[in-house]
């Protein structure tokens, strides 16, 4: 973990509402899939805005963001050739067994990013089936990437690219049709993910989960970012997650 | 290069920096960043005598210029502490501040006695807005703030005890000076300031807790403001807090009547805040020909005097 004054290399609107922003940290990381990086976006805004790492190639690292209230919308103006402080890679970020083969992402909104880092670390190495469910055609993003998985099938929510149904719904059916992982990995709303759970639990099926949570520290300090486990206690999403098995949290 | 050491109340600190309770947790994390070795001190996490869960999420909203939060004082209690985090933080050769909560006075009173001996110093909270029993309760009147400061210090044979004040209060400097009758070595100040932020979608509060406590760059010039007034009032030192960013807002501090400060909030900002601050007073101190930091604690000058 560094705290980083990254240059902005290229920042740019990748589809309806949703921007990839590049930046070169002057020297190579070492980042798990699933990892994300605290942006700060200066001025007035106190709290750093937490995004996962989508891409690194090098000494350039990506992040995909939707521009959603003033921080994004701050971060969205932010120009090629300036720099940002960037307080990465922090969490525990997504991890595949050896003897885990077939791997299935199940992702929806914003959390079809860090699944892409994932996509991006294992592909070589695992059977990969990504079920990606966005919005509309307009936010459809990603595509390029998932692609490259053995399989891809993605869904919105009118049908107006791919079939209208949700992630879960198009993993639930290539589930019936005897499709069936290792492991699932999965990031999107909360909504999105109990319905997960719920499947995952019925089929007998091991699944983790990325989860989001307002931060403060971001670095396991502060608590304020925490979920609820199954034992009772609380986690810290920045710090023990935002990775978690499924059957161990509360959503 | 100026000396930053300062002496408050018998403990002698590198510098005159603290990292402030509730932002820092017991200072692991922020180590894998810098050596934390290097802080006049850490004010840990407020301690309880039994673990919290603390409040439901959210617990943080931001506003311009600062933020809300109700963590609800969550922590692994005081024995946890003792046993698996005190040595450690000791070891870094920072000074070690236990910030502890209770329900009761009795629970202050034990509290105490349990880390009497074993750290650097206690600071009490009698003014967490966070918990609805004890905490705020104490810390609102004087004649409350004078019994709890004095049950606490009977617990406290050995160690200093700096009792840190509330802001949501009628009289700063008469609280001050019922820390002081009741016995505190030195006093800290300020707590968060009682605040809300609405979700106007939702036409909610953000944060689950509804109200949570304004802390940040934003709420400087109140702090400012009432630990000189809070100076004036006693003849123990003052710690100064809220909303200090950078050398120059330490500085100011200093000046208003502080003999140390804490940070809060800016560990969010910028993780290595503290550093920077640290080498940021150097800096000034050596281009203003100062030799002792200490010598610019109360040395503000009111217009028109
Ligand atoms: C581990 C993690 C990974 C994430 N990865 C991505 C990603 O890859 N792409 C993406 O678009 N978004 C991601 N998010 C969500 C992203 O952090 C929020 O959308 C963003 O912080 C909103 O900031 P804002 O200034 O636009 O909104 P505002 O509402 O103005 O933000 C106010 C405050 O609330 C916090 N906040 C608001 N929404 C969220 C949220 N959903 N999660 C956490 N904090 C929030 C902000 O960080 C800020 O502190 C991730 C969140 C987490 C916790
Ligand atoms: C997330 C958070 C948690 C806090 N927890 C505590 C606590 O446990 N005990 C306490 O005395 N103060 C707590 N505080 C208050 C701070 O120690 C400090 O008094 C306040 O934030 C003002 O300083 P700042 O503006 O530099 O943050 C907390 C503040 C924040 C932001
Ligand atoms: S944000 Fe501070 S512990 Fe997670």
């Amino acid at each position: 973990m560094r705290d980083y004054q990254a240059k902005i290399v290229e920042n740019k609107e990748i589809a309806k509402g949703i921007c990839s922003i590049t930046f070169d940290l002057g020297e190579e990381a070492v980042v798990r899939c699933g990892q994300f990086g605290d942006i700060l976006v200066g001025g007035t805004h106190l709290l750093r805005r937490p995004i996962a790492i989508c891409k690194v190639e090098g000494r350039l690292v990506t992040f995909c963001y939707q521009v959603k209230g003033e921080g994004t919308q701050k971060l969205q103006k932010a120009e090629a050739g300036s720099t940002l402080s960037v307080l990465m890679p922090l969490g525990n970020g997504f991890f595949v067994e050896k003897e885990e083969k077939k791997v299935a992402l199940v992702g929806g909104g914003v959390g079809v990013f860090p699944l892409i880092s994932v996509l991006r670390e294992y592909k070589a190495e695992k059977q990969i089936s990504a079920y990606i469910g966005y919005r509309n055609a307009a936010a459809v993003c990603g595509v390029e990437e998932f692609k490259k998985a053995d399989k891809f099938v993605g869904v919105t929510d009118d049908g107006s690219y791919g079939e209208k149904m949700n992630a879960v719904q198009a993993f639930e059916a290539d589930l019936k049709n005897g499709n069936r992982p290792d492991v699932v990995l999965a990031c999107g709303p909360t909504p999105m993910l109990r319905a997960l759970k719920a499947l995952v639990e019925r089929e007998g099926l091991t699944c983790y989960v990325s989860l989001e949570e307002r931060m403060g520290c971001g670095i396991g300090a502060c608590l304020v970012c925490v979920c609820n486990l199954t034992n009772g206690e609380h986690a810290r999403v920045c710090k023990d997650g935002p990775v978690f098995n499924a059957k161990e949290v509360v959503l | 290069m100026a000396n930053l050491q300062v002496n408050l109340c018998g403990v002698t600190l590198k510098n005159p920096v603290i990292t402030a309770s509730g932002t820092f947790g017991f200072g692991r994390e922020y180590h894998e960043l810098y050596d934390i070795g290097t802080l006049g001190g850490v004010s840990t996490k407020g301690l309880t005598l039994e673990p919290r869960l603390g409040n439901p999420t959210p617990r943080i909203a931001e506003s311009r210029g600062v933020i809300l939060n109700a963590v609800g004082l969550q922590n692994p209690g005081v024995e946890h502490f003792i046993e698996c985090d005190l040595a450690w933080l000791k070891s870094t050769g920072t000074a070690v501040i236990a910030n502890v909560a209770g329900k009761t006075l009795d629970d202050y009173k034990n509290i105490c006695e349990k880390l009497d001996g074993l750290v650097d110093m206690v600071e009490l909270n009698i003014s967490c807005p966070n918990v609805k029993s004890g905490g705020m309760a104490f810390g609102i009147k004087p004649e409350t703030v004078e019994e709890v400061t004095r049950y606490a210090k009977s617990g406290l044979k050995k160690t200093p005890l700096m009792v840190k004040l509330s802001p949501n209060v009628e009289s700063i400097a008469a609280n001050a000076q019922a820390a002081e009758r009741g016995g505190a070595d030195c006093v800290s100040l300020i707590n968060t300031l009682t605040g809300m932020a609405i979700d106007i979608e939702r036409r909610r509060p953000i944060i689950a807790n509804n109200t949570g406590g304004v802390s940040g760059a934003g709420v400087k010039p109140i702090a400012v403001r009432m630990v000189y007034e809070a100076s004036q009032a006693v003849k123990i030192p003052v710690v100064g807090m809220g909303g200090i960013t950078c050398a120059e807002d330490a500085i100011e501090f200093l000046m208003a009547g502080a003999t140390a400060v804490q940070v809060g909030t800016a560990n969010f900002t910028d993780p290595l805040a503290c550093p920077k601050i640290i080498k940021g007073l150097h800096d000034w101190c050596d281009r203003h020909g100062v030799q002792n930091v200490s010598e610019l604690t109360g040395t503000l000058q009111l217009n028109g005097k």
